[in-house]
């Protein structure tokens, strides 16, 4: 090449060099930096005090400075811009005399955020999430550094949570991991009414027009969906969400005696989908499919979808919530017909009289909104404070109903919401309008109160609903909140996201007929190639601890 | 040539051009700050990284990351997917806005012209989530594409249910989406053309096909080198939010791509190491691709990046 090609390239030697000593410096500088910030702020909680004495109560509001607010990391969706806007957030504040700086991720990205905001060590007073399926387990989120072991926070700050744990012992089992550490403030179902929310869901009128009764067994379901296709003209009978969400509480596969994920039998561990049950299920949704009484995109079915089939009378049959389902669906319905009405079917069995082994129960504890204090807190005792009040009697009430005169009233003795909740001015639903004044129908620090529930389930239908549901097998199946070690659970982990993949693919593809039945044996032992009996190892390991507990 | 030859030069060059180098500074900063510092992260990549203990007290694990990843089941099928959608979006994605920008060059009416142009760039300028909703509901059993194909017969489930079916959606869309706005700097090319060599080609009797093959294709040669070269350095970036976005599990077998394995489990498990490592694999890849086609093209066309 000629001159100018050779002296652009020396140029362009020199600007290397340049570059790679800048690299260099960077280097060093960056890795110092990051080093310092490893220590700090760990030693909150190492001294351990004698576990049987009583913590300290204190008298709310306390008095604080007010210029030093604490910060709360937390994921909540309401009308307002920001959680600071939302009033049961500002009056939370003036109770407990502490005040707060929320900072809220994007909606539907908390996952994706808390990752950012962990991997750069920038971390809060208290973290709002659910830390019991923080990737690892809550050991590794404390083991790590990133949140307090609170032991001895609770013993000597939190006395309502505290005396609540004492009375509770079967909760406070849960609320541990096995080495006995708690983690979080955790949200907390006060009632077995509270526990159960999901199921079946039918349409009734559709049902009395062809003489049909709520069906029971898997026969009914597939009569009655043969007549909604043949004589209602729906083209996708049976539509629901096919996720883990709706298929590991066990709609349908728990009529054959499997699960789609974990679960328990007489204290051993058995992974749903090899069992014997699971091919069964396998080829009656086939057979459904085949007979165009599954919905033909099922594997597409999102809640958009689901609504859309729901009230154009495409689908008679679905699996969904009372609350967001029936609640949700029952007045779009009647807008466009009088007559609809929706029903809950218990779960299917395969003989008349079974009770169901699995449907949606949660458990007592349910892992969502569980508040963590991190390690990076500026005052553990305030924190501390703050989520210990949700536990007391007034934080009780104001958790569950808010502000007596704004939110709810007392009527002989029992706290009723007020129009502004169930009928407000401003055109907002009660779940919206909820969500500005009360905690109730959101989770968070608190023991949720069953007189939440009976209120907020508007429909007869709705509460009878949950009726029908709560009748099964699911807690003699359902595996309780075992926490593998951190080892075990990155072990874990590995193993099931190779297993949840396939899982999830051969299940459709079958159904689907894209894959012949038999397929089903070759993918059981692909299952063993992918580490599966490796993994029930570790569950039954974690079962053994917790049962130890 | 000799080193103090060698370093007389170097001092001559930077005395003469001294404005130049002050000039350069800021830029070498840019990249320095913010694309060469942060490289050192790659070393989490070998390590068991943990944000409170830093990148340099993180444990050091070797190459462990890179042979869970490889050890994978799921290794050889993400690889080949991801291969194969940009291999595809290389043989007709690339391609695409060529042909828009030698087609729009052809349009003499200018208002046509603008409004083909606009009409083109404007899939753009929507966000991912958009586009795929719409390509969703487009091809959903109920949508436009199936109606259309449900009354010629066709049995109308949703397109995205078909493992077959997801490479040519996701092409297409791609296409859809970019081919206007990637047409610009064609078009740009086309305008440094020589009007005076049409002329001349008239003169001599050349058609429009034949002004097209033998002046404008040409002419703009170099700029699709020099784009073709670029994009193989992105090979295997597979545009991953769209492929999350449209796949189910049923597609998985043909969906699948590295960046949607690794988001499903680098990054919802918290993995940070884990992740590094398969993004270093998937750059390193990305590196011999572009160095071999710059290599391949400075033989071939004498045309090369560097």
């Amino acid at each position: 090449m000629s001159l100018p090609g050779t002296k652009r390239r020396k140029h362009a030697a020199f600007a290397l060099a340049f570059l790679m000593l800048f690299t260099l410096l960077s280097g060093c500088g960056g890795s110092g930096s990051q080093a310092d910030t490893q220590n700090s702020g760990k030693d909150a909680n190492n001294g351990s005090g004698p576990n049987n004495a009583a913590p300290s109560e204190v008298s709310y509001p306390l008095q604080t400075d007010a210029s030093k607010p604490l910060t709360y990391w937390a994921e909540y969706g309401s009308v307002k811009a920001t959680m600071e806007e939302v009033p049961f957030f500002q009056e939370w504040q003036k109770r407990t005399g502490i005040p707060l700086k929320f900072v809220s991720p994007p909606a539907g990205q908390s996952r994706d955020s808390l990752n950012i905001m962990l991997a750069s060590g920038d971390l809060p007073d208290m973290i709002e999430y659910d830390w019991f399926n923080f990737p690892g387990g809550p050991e590794k989120a404390i083991a790590e550094g990133y949140i307090l072991r609170l032991n001895d926070v609770i013993d000597k700050y939190a006395p309502n949570l505290k005396k609540y744990l004492q009375a509770n012992p079967d909760i406070d089992k849960m609320l541990k991991t096995d080495s006995g550490s708690y983690y979080t403030f955790p949200f907390l179902r006060g009632d077995p009414l509270l526990q159960v929310y999901q199921g079946p869901i039918i349409r009734q009128d559709w049902l009395d027009e062809l003489g049909l009764k709520v069906p029971e067994t898997i026969d009914d379901w597939h009569n009655m969906l043969t007549a909604f296709k043949d004589k209602k003209g729906a083209t996708a009978p049976l539509s629901y969400i096919f996720q883990s969400e709706f298929l590991n509480n066990g709609a349908f596969i728990g009529a054959f005696g499997a699960s789609h994920t974990w679960f328990q039998d007489n204290g051993t561990v058995k992974f749903g989908p090899m069992q014997p049950g699971y091919k069964e299920f396998l080829s009656t949704f086939r057979q459904w499919y085949a007979e165009g009484l599954l919905d033909k995109s099922i594997a597409n079915v999102d809640g958009k979808a689901l609504d859309t089939n729901i009230t154009n009378g495409t689908t008679g049959a679905t699996v969904h919530n009372s609350g967001s389902g029936i609640g949700k669906w029952l007045p779009l319905l009647e807008e466009k017909d009088p007559n609809a009405k929706l029903v809950a079917a218990p779960y299917p069995v395969l003989h008349p009289g079974d009770v169901p082994m699995l449907g949606q129960k949660d458990p007592v504890y349910t892992t969502g909104t569980n508040v963590a204090i991190t390690s990076k807190a500026q005052n553990v005792e305030l924190a501390a404070r703050l989520l210990d009040w949700g536990y007391s009697e007034e934080g009780h009430m104001y958790f569950n109903f808010g502000q007596e005169g704004v939110s709810y009233e007392m009527k002989d003795g029992e706290p009723v919401y007020t129009d502004l909740l169930m009928n407000n001015p401003d055109k907002l639903s009660p779940s919206q309008a909820m969500s500005l004044y009360i905690r109730a129908n959101y989770g968070g620090p608190f023991v949720q109160d069953k007189r939440y529930i009976t209120q907020y389930l508007a429909l007869p239908e709705q509460r009878s609903a949950i009726e029908t549901w709560a009748h099964t097998d699911v807690d003699k199946y359902k595996l309780p909140q075992i926490t593998p070690t951190p080892e075990e659970a990155s072990e874990l982990a590995q193993i099931m996201n190779d297993v949840n993949t396939l899982v999830d693919e051969m299940t459709l593809k079958i159904i689907m007929g894209n894959e012949p039945l038999d397929a089903f044996d070759s993918y059981m032992s692909k299952l063993k190639t992918l580490g599966i009996d490796r993994a029930t190892e570790i569950q039954q390991a974690a079962l053994d601890r917790y049962n130890n507990r | 040539m000799n080193k103090t030859a060698f370093r007389a030069k170097l001092i001559r060059d930077f005395v003469t051009n001294k404005y130049l180098y002050l000039m350069m500074l800021p830029v070498i900063a840019f990249y320095a700050v913010f694309n060469y510092a942060p490289m050192y992260g790659v070393l989490i990549a070998f390590k068991e990284y943990s944000p409170l203990k830093g990148i340099m007290d993180s444990p050091w694990v070797g190459l462990h990351h890179f042979t869970t990843f490889f050890e994978s089941y799921y290794f050889l099928r993400v690889l080949k997917n991801t291969l194969i959608i940009s291999v595809y979006s290389l043989l007709f994605e690339f391609p695409a806005p060529i042909l828009l920008a030698l087609l729009i060059n052809e349009v003499r009416n200018k208002t046509y012209r603008k409004v083909v142009q606009s009409a083109t760039y404007m899939p753009y300028f929507i966000s991912m989530i958009v586009i795929a909703g719409l390509i969703r509901d487009f091809t959903d059993s109920g949508g436009v594409i199936n109606t259309i194909y449900a009354y010629f017969g066709g049995d109308g489930t949703a397109m995205l249910q078909h493992a077959g079916l997801f490479r040519p959606i996701y092409i297409l869309s791609e296409i859809w989406q970019k081919a206007g706005w990637e047409s610009i700097i064609y078009l740009a090319a086309l305008m440094a053309i020589d009007q005076e060599q049409y002329e001349a080609a008239r003169m001599d009797g050349a058609g429009r096909l034949k002004q097209m093959w033998h002046i404008t294709l040409p002419g703009i040669l170099p700029t699709i080198v020099i784009l073709f070269i670029l994009r193989m350095g992105n090979l295997l970036n597979v545009g991953f939010e769209k492929i999350i976005l449209l796949y189910n599990p049923v597609v998985y077998e043909t969906a699948d791509v590295i960046s949607s394995f690794v988001y499903r489990k680098g990054l919802l498990e918290f993995s940070w190491s884990y992740s590094t490592a398969v993004g270093m694999f998937n750059s390193i890849i990305n590196l011999i691709l572009l160095v071999l086609a710059n290599w391949l093209s400075r033989r071939i066309t004498s045309n090369s990046l560097w």
